[in-house]
């Protein structure tokens, strides 16, 4: 790799991570900060009006917290769905302003080795980020989507529901834990299916 | 947009997906199978210390089937260990002969702890010449790694950027750091497991420990070092015994050189030695004694 090219890969690091911070918010309760969130595209989902946030339900603990955009201007949340054997909770809140969600990755499938970078706020320092690889992608097995994408990447607390990217800024999972030195990130395309689903059971 | 940071991620999934279809899971120890490397055609190099049992071994093969190995050799010292595989059209691994790599060199750690393969990336934090393990045996060049340690990484490559193969990784060399076990090394070990089915390894059935010598006898005996080594024990009917070494000698010199540290000793150890007579100079009853020690071949799983 030549000098340019090493310096052209730091900018993009940097230009890719600034683009994901505006996905990802923190969340509070009581002004204590409990993790990071993802900014999801709530209206191309289910045409839902308000905006949505996705994050692990270990992170919200209570009904409400507060959403911290990458902005800082503070939103109060309500949490809409839970699901703590997934290990995932969904917050409504009003934007008052047009939010951008994150752009999930249908395709293609994930490949070992690739790069993946990871959002959070580790200690309550807002938008850390960490630069990692896939470590292993669970096989798909009969078109089924794996349980966990298990990465290469070291998260702290203050990760925990936050975005896990693609190289090329796409959401490919939801931090959730780390295990064995590995990070567990929750499958996007499990969370977006997860979400329309629990949206379902609302309206029903 | 961000053309050099997506072209470097297909890369390296490249570099995996290419050195991963030389690595296979071994299933030779309970619970969690190891990793192991095809390293030529039926040839699988595997660490020493994840194969448990001497039989009834199976490999998954990357496209996911299974397939019995036997095991050719073992080499404790290096923990590395041959399996052979027969009738599989399996591509053999990679490999980057052109000495060790730099250190910050980007590499990759893979493995296959079941029918997927897994990854873990890093740098080389060190690179230096070659080391003795604790059991003796000489390594090419010390490879450390700045990188994760996961189930499966024993036994797997570390392979460049490029998907090539620069080494065996083990935990079980170093203290449960993780170290690479270069090529050079691999493949002079894997020669001659092929040949022998064991390393050749010569001993003398002692146990040392340094001391230093009074400051006045070291003078009234003229030495050139006040260091040497305590004989703390002695194998019974082993090769030193037999060659008339004391219990509480203090070995100065052994084949015309100075001994201050038990490597010293295994230095002068290498296989061709065994049977072949080392001049070494002790101190007993506060007198300089010469003797003739003989190594004799070391028993395989024992020390030193």
């Amino acid at each position: 790799m030549t000098d340019s090219m090493t310096a052209d890969l730091a900018q993009e690091v940097a230009a890719a991570v600034n683009q994901l911070r505006h996905i990802t918010v923190q969340l509070r309760t009581q002004g204590a900060a409990t993790g990071a969130g993802i900014l999801w595209n709530a209206a191309e989902s289910d045409g839902r009006e308000g905006g949505l946030v996705i994050t692990n339900a270990h992170v919200v603990q209570g009904d409400r917290a507060t959403i911290e955009l990458s902005d800082g201007t503070a939103v109060r949340g309500r949490v809409v769905a839970r699901d703590s054997k997934r290990d995932l909770a969904a917050l409504e809140f009003e934007p008052g302003r047009a939010v951008v969600g994150a752009v999930v990755r249908d395709s293609p499938p994930l490949r070992v080795g690739e790069l993946v970078i990871a959002l959070g706020h580790p200690g309550g320092l807002a938008g850390a980020a960490t630069l990692g690889i896939i470590h292993g992608a669970e096989s798909e097995r009969e078109g089924r989507t794996p349980r966990w994408i298990r990465a290469d990447v070291r998260l702290a607390p203050g990760f925990s529901g936050g975005p896990l990217a693609d190289a090329t800024g796409r959401l490919v999972g939801v931090n959730t834990m780390m295990q064995g030195g590995l990070a567990l990130a929750i499958p996007a395309l499990a969370v977006e299916a997860w979400v329309r689903r629990a949206h379902t059971m609302a309206l029903s | 947009m961000s053309t050099v940071l997506q072209s470097l991620s297909t890369a390296l999934a490249d570099a995996v997906e290419s050195a991963g279809r030389a690595v296979v899971a071994i299933h030779a120890r309970r619970r969690i199978p190891a990793s192991g490397v095809h390293w030529q055609p039926g040839v699988v190099v595997a660490t020493n210390h994840t194969i448990s049992r001497d039989e009834n071994i199976t490999l998954t093969l990357p496209d996911g089937t299974t397939a019995p190995a036997s095991l050719a050799g073992r080499d404790p010292s290096t923990d590395l260990a041959i399996l052979k595989l027969a009738g599989q059209s399996l591509p053999a691994a990679s490999l980057r002969r052109d000495g060790p790599p730099k250190i910050g060199e980007l590499v990759i750690a893979l493995g296959r702890p079941g029918p997927s393969l897994t990854a873990s990336w890093g740098v080389v934090s060190r690179a230096d010449g070659p080391w003795r393990t604790w059991q003796g045996a000489e390594i090419d060049s010390l490879l450390r790694l700045d990188l994760a340690i996961y189930d499966g990484f024993s036994g797997g490559p570390l392979v460049d950027a490029g998907g090539r193969v620069l080494g065996i990784n083990t935990s079980a060399l170093a203290r449960g750091v993780p170290v690479t076990i270069p090529v050079a090394t691999v493949e002079r070990i894997v020669a001659e497991l092929l040949e022998r089915g064991n390393i050749r390894r010569a001993y003398l059935g002692i146990g040392t420990q340094p001391v230093r010598v009074p400051e006045s006898l070291a003078r009234k005996l003229e030495l050139e070092s006040d260091l040497g080594l305590l004989i703390v024990s002695l194998e019974s009917g082993g090769p030193a015994d037999r060659d008339g070494l004391l219990l509480g000698d203090v070995l100065l010199e052994l084949d015309g050189a100075a001994v201050n540290d038990p490597s010293d000793v295994l230095a002068k150890l290498g296989g061709d030695r065994v049977g072949k007579p080392l001049s070494a100079r002790v101190i007993r009853g506060g007198q300089v004694k010469a003797l003739q020690l003989t190594p004799g071949e070391r028993p395989t799983s024992r020390a030193a």
